[in-house]
């Protein structure tokens, strides 16, 4: 059994490495072997997940030869293998999910180009979960960041070029930040490994003598990740990013991207600072206003907004205040719920995306809701698809969405009067507004065209049967099933992420 | 206070090089002005790894005369995590800057506010 | 496990499903759809009254959708009592619908979601605790939503957003309140109580449905936050009182009740709306407790706030020219009767309300059928363009007058049982000034009820038809539709002169409140 702790070294390394191969494969064989990349990643993610949920301890790998404090290593625990499998299976569906729009809306020069993109972000998110060197995660923000960038870019228009910009120079001022925390971080306590900075930390902090600096760092640290997962009111590149890109890239960026960072801060919360000093030095309150800002913000946004995959993105603001809303609480309750809502909003939002790239489709490739009426009829799988996201955002019961409603409430419940009334009250408004949009779409879905359809520049809207694209539905079909299982045996999930913030410990 | 300062004066100077590169990256509206806003920040960080990871007075750590007293070396890690750093920015920088060819390729300027506008002119 | 409780549940929502996306042509024509719309329609029923009649047992989890909240279902008698009146009035609008549909486009998707709709209301009947009573609740809106939208009209698109958007705003302000009070559930150990040797109660947290109230009351007040508390079963009343229809939250109603085929008003005015009462019922009495309530603020506004919507519910259905507008306004303001005996919160108030519930739900469904078949037959909608056709339509209008003196409530028929109960609850409750203000209301709101339900049925058979050429077109509806509403009529007579069976069932569950 000891074998199976190579994997998580493999898994980087395998996603790594071919990375590099398909530079010089041709667009069907980077294909095949990105999904066979991904396949084995996700295999060997679940071997360790199970075999992590057996062993109930988390260990580290030594990557080289020179142990720990020089040396750099690999953390896993439960909640690591569990994350690494939860994104690779998402990463996969929403690749599944957009292929055709893949093959149609990259050149065939480039088609490469993107699976090198997908497989360097696979490795950089395996490595950011993995992980146990700070320095090291800050370099794969880095390739996190690059990649993502080409995923934006790789369908060549104005509108992705200024995203893909203005994402860069938003990054950019995030991983300075970063940057520079943990410079400060490392001249504080002399180390780069998670372990044993947080003992430095602990000593340091009993200590008094470098409280300010430290909290400075730390709060740069976690200003700078918040940038970067598109914390309101730094998500100035969401929309254009999510809302222009090629399908897959949209659910990778939106359900994975901001995820790996919010991860990283988690980890860095319980792993390098401890979580008592996080909560001790306020930073978490920041992070609580802004993530409230944030859900009702997104929604305002989305509301206004006339184009079905730009009022996803800004869904997916609110849903980062949400997150960082749980965060702040200050509790491990709340951390709870925001893993659980990293979960739920991967699952969800990235079969929103795939859902409407199928509804446009049928649209005639318009994106306005003028040209989407109706379209539930049109491609109905589609349409059921994009029916049941809506339902998990707005937090009908069974869906994912209620669950994680329901874990921030309980986590808000028990905390002090100041934080549980506006998160609920937040909470209240916010799902309000979801309902607003959300189901304002629905039912523009399933309203009749009337009889003078206005003809859209990509033609006549046309009638997407069932049959013509088994992929995409039957892609569509496990996302939707994630969503439920998510939502309905949410139990069991919660225990594991419980557990594995223990081992985090 | 005012001692310290003066004492870490290399490490005072990189926090502020670090503060006027984030804010021009920041505030800039020339792309151009941006990216060096950008290597400004980036730098500043490593002047301070610089500065810190140097002690004045003990040499590289390079074993010579088989001194191997911990107190005659500096720390190499710093050094390292500068070379690594330098490496991201770069590989940083020149994306940039080929993202800012092409958008002055399409739109003849090099303004983040002008592009946006005709963006939005090119949707209506 | 009793599994079978589910049966009543789950098959109509996969007969609904099954029907949404079965191909047009697989049901040869009409008579085909027709065929099997109906023996669901029985099948639903009849498993439906198999739970009722208590013989899948009575208790059943599901399964735990976190820690401590499972999916649970308990059937008591209250439910049974909800359950009872939502399979009659499925059966009968069902019946109705069956040509009155005939004229509609997209038959099939109809009955998909009534049947849907049905499935989950017999759902919201047997839910066991809060939580899955709020699922349902959620899924209710979600399934009927369809129905208001049905003929796809800009008109009917906007009332279904508008019902869509006061419904998930009601919904929320109750999920608030639910999140605030799942914490004080009390954590039951009493294994003794259990049946068939299981021990369902002994879940934490789980705010199951108890006689009298299944809250740590206690905890809340030792935590300081009574008053929060109060609040939140304050928001609870007014999100649950959306579907209610229960002021300030209540513009939808009119909006969305007329605009749905008139069997589908029909049901979404005598059930749908019950299920918000059904909500509140379970929210006061048997979750947080009459108790903790009594004397409250919440109490004072909530019956300021009934007997605000009664009155205005029936001026304005006094106004209004549109038959189908007309009965919904009556909705509101008969639906705020039920609330305010609610809020009374004393077992006659009680008794009268859920009495209420029952004639209202039989009454206001033959009312709304009635108006279907009139519109079906003549194609009119302004309620004094029926003027003369009482001589062409006897069966009907009689049926009509019938259903309006028991909304009236005069005797013999039923409504005047529930009303003298409010009535006498009213007085009962003693609270300063509502106590007389109540019954006061009662009767203002009656009168105006005898005015505006009234003259259609004198006009209609005492006064010239509007053109006389086109009365020979007219004659009684088909069977189909006929037998419905004389159904209904004969039952708002007999219930009213035979009550005694219903009033003891009745005041069975009052009793166990105490």
């Amino acid at each position: 059994m000891e074998f199976i702790r190579n994997f998580p070294f493999f898994s980087i390394l395998l996603s790594l490495g071919s990375g590099v191969l398909t530079s010089i494969m041709n667009r069907k064989v980077a294909r095949f072997w990105n999904t066979f990349v991904l396949l084995a990643v996700t295999v060997m993610s679940a071997v360790l997940f199970v075999y992590m949920l057996g062993v109930g301890e988390p260990y580290t790998f030594m990557m080289g030869h020179f142990p720990a404090p020089w040396g750099n290593e690999i953390r896993a625990g439960v909640l690591e293998a569990g994350m690494a499998l939860f994104f690779c299976i998402v990463m996969l569906l929403s690749m599944k999910g957009g292929e055709e729009h893949i093959d149609r809306e990259i050149e065939d020069t480039k088609a490469n180009l993107y699976y090198i993109m997908i497989n360097l972000l696979l490795s950089s998110l395996l490595a950011l979960i993995y992980t146990n060197d700070l320095f090291t995660a800050y370099v794969f923000v880095e390739i996190n960041t690059i990649s993502a960038c080409g995923l934006i870019m790789i369908r060549q228009s104005g509108r992705t070029i200024e995203a893909a910009t203005r994402y860069m120079i938003m990054s950019s001022l995030g991983s300075g930040l970063l940057l520079m925390g943990l410079c400060v971080l490392y001249d504080i306590t002399g180390h780069l490994l998670m372990s044993n900075i947080k003992q430095s930390i602990a000593y340091v902090y009993t200590q008094g003598i470098y409280n300010i600096p430290l909290v400075a760092s730390i709060g740069m640290i976690c200003v700078g990740l918040a940038i970067k997962s598109a914390l309101y009111p730094f998500h100035t590149w969401l929309p254009d990013a999510y809302g222009y890109s090629t399908v897959s890239s949209a659910a990778i960026l939106s359900s994975l991207v901001s995820k790996g960072y919010i991860f990283l801060l988690i980890k860095i919360f319980f792993r390098v600072v401890g979580f008592d000093i996080i909560v001790d030095s306020k930073i978490v309150n920041i992070l609580f206003v802004f993530g409230l800002l944030g859900m009702i913000m997104g929604s305002v946004n989305a509301i206004m907004e006339n184009d079905i995959r730009r009022m996803v993105a800004f869904s997916s603001v609110a849903q980062i205040g949400y997150i960082y809303m749980g965060l702040g609480l200050g509790t491990t309750f709340g951390i709870v719920a925001s893993i659980f809502h990293v979960l739920s909003h991967a699952s969800t939002k990235s079969l929103l995306f795939v859902a409407a790239a199928g509804l446009t489709d049928a649209s005639g490739g318009s994106k306005r809701f003028e040209d989407l009426t109706g379209s539930g009829y049109r491609n109905p799988m589609a349409g059921i698809a994009f029916t049941m996201g809506a339902c998990s955002m707005v937090g009908i019961p069974l869906f994912s969405g209620f669950i994680s409603k329901l874990l921030f409430a309980e986590a808000a419940v028990q905390n002090s009067l100041s934080k549980m009334l506006p998160t609920l009250i937040c909470l209240a408004i916010s799902t309000v507004l979801n309902a607003i949009y959300f189901m304002k779409t629905v039912i523009r879905l399933y309203t009749p065209k009337s009889r003078n359809v206005k003809k859209t520049e990509a033609g006549e809207a046309a009638i997407v049967s069932f049959r013509e694209h088994p992929l995409y539905n039957f892609t569509l079909i496990l996302m939707i099933a994630l969503n439920v299982l998510l939502g309905c045996c949410s139990q069991p999930i919660a225990d594991w992420i419980i557990s594995g913030i223990n081992m985090f410990g | 206070m005012g001692g310290n300062l003066l004492a870490n004066y290399g490490e005072a100077v990189a926090m502020i090089l670090f503060g006027i590169g984030f804010s021009n990256l920041l505030l800039q509206k020339n792309l151009i002005k941006k990216i060096i806003g950008l290597n400004i920040m980036d730098t500043a960080t490593y002047l301070f790894l610089a500065e810190k990871g140097y002690i004045a007075g003990r040499a590289a750590p390079i074993v010579v005369d088989n001194v191997t007293s911990v107190e005659a070396y500096i720390n190499p890690v710093p050094s390292g995590l500068v070379l690594t750093g330098i490496v991201v920015s770069v590989s940083v920088t020149a994306l940039m800057l080929s993202l800012t060819i092409r958008l002055y390729r399409r739109y003849h300027t090099l303004d983040m506010d002008e592009i946006s506008t005709m963006l939005k002119k090119e949707d209506q | 496990m009793n599994y079978m409780i589910l049966l009543p549940v789950v098959l109509p929502v996969i007969v609904g499903f099954a029907l949404l996306f079965l191909h047009e042509g697989v049901f040869r024509d009409r008579r085909g759809l027709l065929k099997v719309t109906g023996v669901s329609f029985a099948v639903s029923a009849a498993l439906a009254l198999y739970v009722i009649s208590g013989a899948a047992g009575d208790r059943l989890i599901l399964f735990r959708l976190v820690d401590d909240i499972p999916v649970y279902f308990a059937v008591d008698d209250l439910g049974r009592l909800f359950a009872g009146v939502v399979v009659a009035v499925f059966l009968l609008a069902g019946f109705f619908s069956f040509v009155y549909m005939s004229h509609e486009k997209n038959e099939k998707r109809y009955y998909s979601f009534y049947l849907i709709t049905f499935g989950v209301l017999m759902g919201l009947c047997f839910a066991g605790n809060l939580v899955t009573l709020y699922l349902f609740y959620e899924f209710m809106t979600l399934a009927s939503m369809p129905l208001v939208i049905h003929n796809g009209s800009k008109e009917a698109v906007m009332a279904a957003l508008k019902y869509l958007f006061y419904s998930f705003c009601g919904a929320y302000m109750a999920l608030f309140g639910i999140y605030f009070l799942y914490r004080y559930a009390i954590v039951f150990e009493n294994p003794g109580d259990a049946l068939n040797g299981t021990h369902y109660y002994e879940i934490a947290h789980m705010m199951g449905f108890v006689p009298g109230g299944s809250l740590d009351m206690a905890a809340v007040v030792e935590s300081g936050n009574a008053t929060l508390c109060l609040v939140a079963v304050f928001l609870m009343l007014v999100g649950f009182g959306v579907k209610a229809g229960c002021f300030p939250l209540q513009a939808w109603l009119p909006t969305a009740h007329p605009v749905a085929p008139a069997p589908a008003s029909a049901f979404l005015s005598g059930i749908i709306v019950k299920g918000g009462i059904l909500a509140i019922i379970r929210t006061v009495y048997y979750c947080v407790g009459v108790d903790f309530l009594r004397g409250t603020w919440v109490q004072t506004v909530w019956c300021i706030l009934a007997v605000i919507t009664l009155l205005m519910g029936s001026s304005l259905a006094f106004k209004e020219k549109i038959l189908k507008k007309r009965l919904a306004y009556s909705t509101v303001s008969n639906l705020s009767y039920i609330l305010l005996g609610l809020s009374m919160m004393n077992a006659a108030a009680f008794t009268g309300s859920l009495l209420h519930v029952v004639f209202h739900a039989l009454i206001k469904s033959g009312l709304f059928l009635f108006a279907g078949a009139l519109i079906f037959g003549t194609g009119r909608v302004k309620v004094k363009e029926f003027a003369g056709l009482g001589k062409k339509m006897p069966v009907l209008f009689w049926s009509y007058t019938i259903c309006s003196l028991g909304l009236i409530g005069i005797p013999p028929t039923s409504g005047v049982i529930s009303k003298w109960y409010l009535a006498e609850g009213c007085l009962e409750s003693g609270i300063a000034g509502l106590s007389w203000i109540g019954p006061v209301a009662l009767l203002a709101s009656a009168l105006l009820t005898a005015g505006y339900l009234l003259p259609l049925a004198v006009n209609g058979f005492l006064k010239a038809p509007l053109d006389e050429e086109a009365l020979d077109k007219y004659r009684e509806p088909a069977p189909c539709m006929l037998v419905p509403v004389v159904v209904l009529a004969a039952a708002t007579l007999l219930l009213g002169v035979f009550p005694t069976p219903l009033m003891e069932f009745v005041g069975g569950i009052a009793a166990a409140l105490k």
